[in-house]
């Protein structure tokens, strides 16, 4: 941080993040902080913001915690998201059944959201709703634009080149299913996240359309502010953390690019030497029918191959199907935070900048002026919100690696699993003795 | 390995060795050529020890001069072929280059199967020159020359106008003559696609390595990710890797393969003579038919069949009795010499026949269980190669999981 020294936020005095309730929380956290408390559902819809009203319309608290908006609890919520398991998840979202709609104006897919429930904000304890793509970049901007503090999963891409792609074809619905399964559930886990009040509207209202049309604005204050940070400042330095962070993840990406390219490398590869596995099969066949004795073995490696052809087919469309698309997603990851990141570098720029601006003007004032205190406290949110996110992704993302890999491992054993018992299985044949002709 | 009239006993053969030699050719220009050590040993009965008992040097134009004695002189064996002169079927990482160490070995291995499969024919291996071949380093060259088989060789030109207007070949040649177009047809066609196999599963295992690296440089910027992530790139290296000996292997199924590809073209050879030999009996015979026929006319007076004798008769006028019972007993003679030839044509033909129809069920028989054989090494190779990819693979996995 630039300028004098450590700036106390109102009404507390210096503690350390974890003691601290959240900047923006006003009054109302300094109850809810340790204790057991439920904001009225007044809150839940969009009204004029006070200076002192800055509550985070996350949808109330889950029982039994303190506010999710304070940063201790965040970071409890955390600790308990490493022993989630099956009994204390209370929300659970299944993306499936993929669903072609032929209308007039165009063709397009749904898919069928499942959510189950016990938590209040939810007023049925399971909703069945049907979602297209447009539907979920609409669901991604909002969560953008309303928690511009938060690394916000990506989407699998928007946009694909007509002709190269089916749009309608089997395999690509799938992995859009997929990829767009795992974008829910990375919300669902999220403890900040999961309480979006869009979310919630994206996962149980009847017609989305409805909302969308009504623009209606469920912007956070720190939504609002953040968005109204003007570009205008110039960060001089980033702090040691973030800069490591972004350091990170440029390699990060760079790697996985390689990677990325590696992979489509192999297949393609693999794809070639498949189209002469299928033509090599047959020779052995073709000779087969010359001959007498021979006849059955060569059919029978003739088989065999074939049988390797097709283990192989299948791990090539396996690859494109499950690995490359992952890969891509971490990519589109990484890309969204760096703008997270640099929109963080803003919001501390503004500060500074405004810090330095008051210390010029050599006034001599009691109290810093509140719109500085307004930005420190937006910066110093920001900043525990992107590390705690940051924690949180470096242990998935380890989880989504491991499983990735171990995955690719696998379906290479399969396959060679898969020719193994080929050709084993003829070398009895071959060592067959013909009866006497 | 039989036995061999000249040497009394059992005896092994091998082409141990290959060097690079310089000399003078023919045309005084110097020339680079490989030289292929030949040792003979014999085989004691009694306690299997062997003996060096020859030991000399060949090049490649030598044991093509042997083949070509052989040709001649066996028309009727099936004449085991000499491993390729120049590397054909290459796929992209292998030399099309002769002086190719790789290469020069294969062929080393491939000239030592060559003489084996004639010390273990059981006519071939009788043959003096071949004995001479193994064992007089020095004038052998002239040796076979002195035989004059080249004047004995069958003309080219002879035999292809042979296949076109004999008019009844044995059945059985004919189908084999099918037989072995069709067979060099479909190994051809097979060597060509196996090349373009190796080629792309060379490509396959080759880019995998590159995951090496790049883990390797991941790793650098993870921390719990890190040792994983390296670990299973050095596997990679190893899959990567792994593919030069599994191609080498898969080479030798390939020369095999080979072995029998330029077999076929031996067995054409036999098909070949049989026309030849078949054609010129029909030649004989329809000779001897025209001479009895012109012999029955001059006889009986009637003129059936178009002569030149028969035109200048009718144009100059009747020859005289005497000069037409000359004209007779000339072409009686010529008859009995007819009949004679022809008598002993067919028996040639016969014998031929029943001779090369012997070498050939006994070269059906080698063939199908080298080709089984040859089929069942390149399956072991397959199930190695799986193996070694599961192998791989595994610890991969493991590495992965350590995460």
């Amino acid at each position: 941080m630039a300028g004098g020294p450590p700036k106390a936020l109102p009404s507390t005095g210096p503690h350390s993040l974890r003691d601290m309730p959240h900047p923006l929380a006003g009054s109302s956290s300094e109850e809810a902080v340790g204790g057991d408390s439920t904001p009225s559902p007044d809150l839940l819809m969009a009204r004029s913001f006070g200076d002192k009203d800055l509550i985070l319309p996350n949808g109330g608290t889950p029982a039994g915690t303190s506010s999710p908006a304070s940063s201790s609890s965040l970071l409890n919520r955390l600790q308990l998201d490493d022993d989630i398991d099956g009994e204390t998840r209370d929300l659970f979202v299944v993306v499936d059944d993929p669903k072609k709609h032929v209308c007039t104006m165009e063709t397009y897919i749904t898919y069928r959201i499942t959510t189950k429930s016990t938590r209040v904000e939810f007023d049925l304890p399971e909703y069945s709703v049907r979602r297209r793509y447009q539907d979920f970049d609409w669901l991604r901007s909002k969560l953008e634009e309303s928690q511009p503090t938060h690394l916000i999963p990506p989407l699998p891409e928007k946009f694909v080149v007509k002709g190269v792609v089916d749009r309608f074809s089997e395999e690509f619905v799938e992995t859009r299913r997929k990829a767009l399964d795992k974008f829910l559930k990375r919300i669902t886990d999220h403890p900040v996240l999961s309480f979006n009040e869009y979310f919630n509207i994206f996962l149980t209202a009847k017609d989305l359309n409805i909302y969308k049309k009504q623009g209606i604005a469920l912007l956070t204050r720190m939504g609002e502010s953040v968005k109204h940070v003007t570009g205008g400042y110039k960060l001089r330095t980033r702090p040691l953390e973030f800069a490591a962070i972004g350091d990170y993840l440029d390699t990060f990406a760079l790697k996985l690019g390689t990677i990325d390219r590696i992979a489509q490398r192999i297949i393609k590869e693999e794809i070639e030497y498949l189209v002469e596995l299928r033509e090599y099969g047959p020779v052995y066949s073709t000779w087969s029918t010359l001959e007498g004795e021979l006849a059955e073995p060569l059919e029978g490696v003739s088989a065999c191959i074939g049988n390797c052809s097709t283990a192989l087919e299948e791990l090539t469309d396996d690859m494109t199907e499950d690995f490359l698309p992952v890969l891509r997603e971490y990519i589109l990851y990484s890309d969204s935070m760096k703008s997270v990141l640099k929109k963080r570098d803003q919001v501390q720029a503004e500060y500074e900048a405004k810090l330095e601006a008051v210390a010029l003007r050599k006034e001599d004032r009691p109290k810093v002026p509140a719109d500085v205190e307004k930005c420190q406290d937006r910066m110093e949110c920001f900043n525990a919100d992107l590390k705690a996110d940051m924690e949180r992704w470096q242990n998935n993302k380890r989880q989504d690696f491991r499983q990735l890999l171990m995955g690719m491992a696998d379906k290479n054993i399969q396959y060679y699993e898969k020719c193994l018992m080929a050709w084993e299985s003829i070398i009895p044949l071959l060592q067959e003795k013909q009866e006497a002709k | 390995m039989t036995h061999n009239n000249f040497w009394l006993k059992k005896i092994e053969i091998s082409v141990s060795e290959a060097e690079k030699r310089t000399g003078r050719n023919a045309m005084n220009m110097q020339e680079t050529y490989t030289a292929y050590l030949i040792e003979t040993r014999s085989v004691e009965h009694t306690d299997g020890q062997s003996v060096l008992t020859d030991s000399l040097w060949r090049r490649y134009s030598e044991f093509e001069l042997l083949r070509n004695y052989l040709l001649v002189y066996y028309p009727h064996i099936v004449v085991p072929p000499l491993p390729e002169k120049r590397a054909e079927f290459v796929w992209h990482k292998l030399s099309a280059d002769n002086m190719d160490p790789d290469f020069v070995e294969r062929r080393r291995i491939g000239l030592e199967n060559f003489l084996l499969r004639i010390a273990s024919h059981p006519i071939l291996c009788r043959d003096k020159i071949f004995y001479l071949f193994l064992t007089q380093e020095g004038n052998w060259k002239e040796t076979v020359n002195e035989t004059g088989f080249q004047l004995k060789a069958d003309s080219r030109l002879k035999a292809l106008n042979a296949t076109f207007r004999v008019k009844n070949p044995d059945k059985r040649f004919t189908d084999l003559k099918h037989y072995s177009d069709e067979l060099q047809s479909v190994i051809s066609h097979l060597l060509r696609v196996r090349a373009r196999v190796a080629d792309r599963l060379y490509g396959v295992y080759k880019v995998h390595g590159n995951y090496g690296r790049v883990f390797s440089e991941w790793s650098a910027i993870e921390k719990e990710m890190g040792d994983g992530l390296q670990s299973a790139g050095h596997h990679m290296d190893v899959y990567a890797s792994s593919i030069d000996d599994i191609l080498e292997d898969e080479e030798h199924y390939a020369d095999q393969l080979k072995e029998y590809l330029f077999y076929a073209e031996a067995l054409r050879a036999v098909c070949r003579k049989h026309e030849l030999m078949q054609y010129d009996l029909e030649i004989a015979a329809q000779d001897l038919a025209s001479k009895k026929q012109q012999c029955e006319e001059l006889a009986t007076g009637t003129v059936r069949t178009f002569s030149l004798k028969g035109m200048t008769t009718k144009l100059f006028g009747q020859e005289t009795p005497e000069q037409r019972e000359a004209r007779i007993k000339v072409l009686e003679e010529q008859i009995n010499e007819g009949e004679q030839q022809l008598k002993s044509k067919n028996l040639e033909g016969r014998e031929f026949v029943k001779n090369a129809w012997a070498d050939i069920e006994r070269f059906k028989e080698q063939k199908n269980r080298d080709l089984k054989e040859a089929l069942i090494s390149y399956a072991v190779m397959q199930i190695s190669m799986c193996k070694k990819g599961i192998q791989v693979w595994t610890n991969a996995k493991e590495c992965f999981s350590k995460m």
